[in-house]
């Protein structure tokens, strides 16, 4: 079996030179930035997996996001492992929910799990996608583990 | 580096032990319908695979008589059955990193299969199936 830990620990580079790349290119310190980060800045991601880290990131934001809002509205719910895996994710791809803005909770306990069911098979099938067009294998991997884990996580919490 | 055809065979032979599970286990708990279902879909997986590799030009990696002991008991056989999906989500996600097109949907679409058919077994969900 693949190390997990390895494997995250590739993400997690690719996200964060994704990230820090990106500041460099728009202050033209490109080839300074991968030596800070103490990595080797050739080759550079590919742009496309930089786009998809990005965009896997703000995803996996909002979804924790939701995940934290609901908890909080709906406490008699068993979110917590949840929350842990959501955490997991978003840690992988290197976002944030500090600037995350959260649509209103429904008021109803069942309305709110059916809600985060929805965006959970809606992320599923965005991480596959990604999956499929990503480019670096560890990349590949990363992503499609996570649309099977929020797969996962639909069923299951469709259940509470 | 594993190629794509390595990963296959590598995932054939645990869809051939599947195949042989499952059935062991319906055989021995004849009322748990999951087992017939499960044998269904590794099958289906297993023809497929077979053909993908036949495709390929490979000698596919053929079946043994047997993978050890039948399972004793209820809770021995959810846990085979957990372990073998547990084991084919590693193989299918090692082949998603080896392939691009076509053969990676298949392999994304096979590991999401076997992931929630762990769950069917009683396993928790996990952030990322097949990395241990």
């Amino acid at each position: 079996m693949i190390s997990r830990r390895v494997l995250l620990g590739t993400g997690a580079v690719v996200a964060g030179v994704a990230a820090a790349l990106g500041a460099a290119e728009a202050t033209h310190v490109l080839d300074d930035a991968a030596p800070a980060l103490g990595v080797d800045p050739k080759p550079e991601p590919d742009p496309q997996d930089d786009r998809i880290v990005r965009a896997a990131a703000r995803d996996q934001a909002a979804l924790l996001a939701m995940i934290e809002a609901t908890a909080a509205r709906h406490p008699g719910l068993e979110l917590a492992p949840f929350e842990a895996i959501g955490r997991e994710h978003l840690a992988a791809v290197g976002g944030s929910t500090a600037t995350t803005d959260v649509g209103r909770v429904p008021e109803s306990a069942r309305a709110a799990v059916t809600t985060l069911r929805t965006a959970y098979d809606k992320q599923s099938r965005a991480r596959a996608a990604q999956a499929a067009a990503a480019v670096s294998p560890a990349l590949v991997r990363v992503l499609a583990s996570m649309s099977v884990g929020l797969a996962q996580c639909a069923v299951t919490i469709g259940d509470l | 580096m594993t190629t794509p055809t390595e990963a296959m065979q590598d995932w054939l032979a645990l869809e051939h032990e599947a195949v042989w599970l499952y059935p062991v286990i319906g055989a021995r708990f004849p009322q748990d319908e999951r087992a017939t279902t499960s044998f269904s879909d590794h099958r289906l997986t297993r023809d497929r695979l077979l053909a993908r590799l036949h495709a390929t030009g490979a000698a596919p990696a053929t079946p043994h008589l047997a993978y050890g002991k039948p399972p004793a008991s209820r809770k021995a056989a959810v846990a085979a059955a957990k372990d073998m999906e547990s084991r084919i989500s590693a193989a299918c996600l090692a082949l998603t990193g080896v392939t691009e097109g076509a053969p990676r949907t298949f392999a994304v679409e096979e590991l999401r299969r076997a992931a929630l058919a762990a769950l069917v077994w009683g396993a928790e969900p996990q952030a990322f199936p097949g990395l241990d």
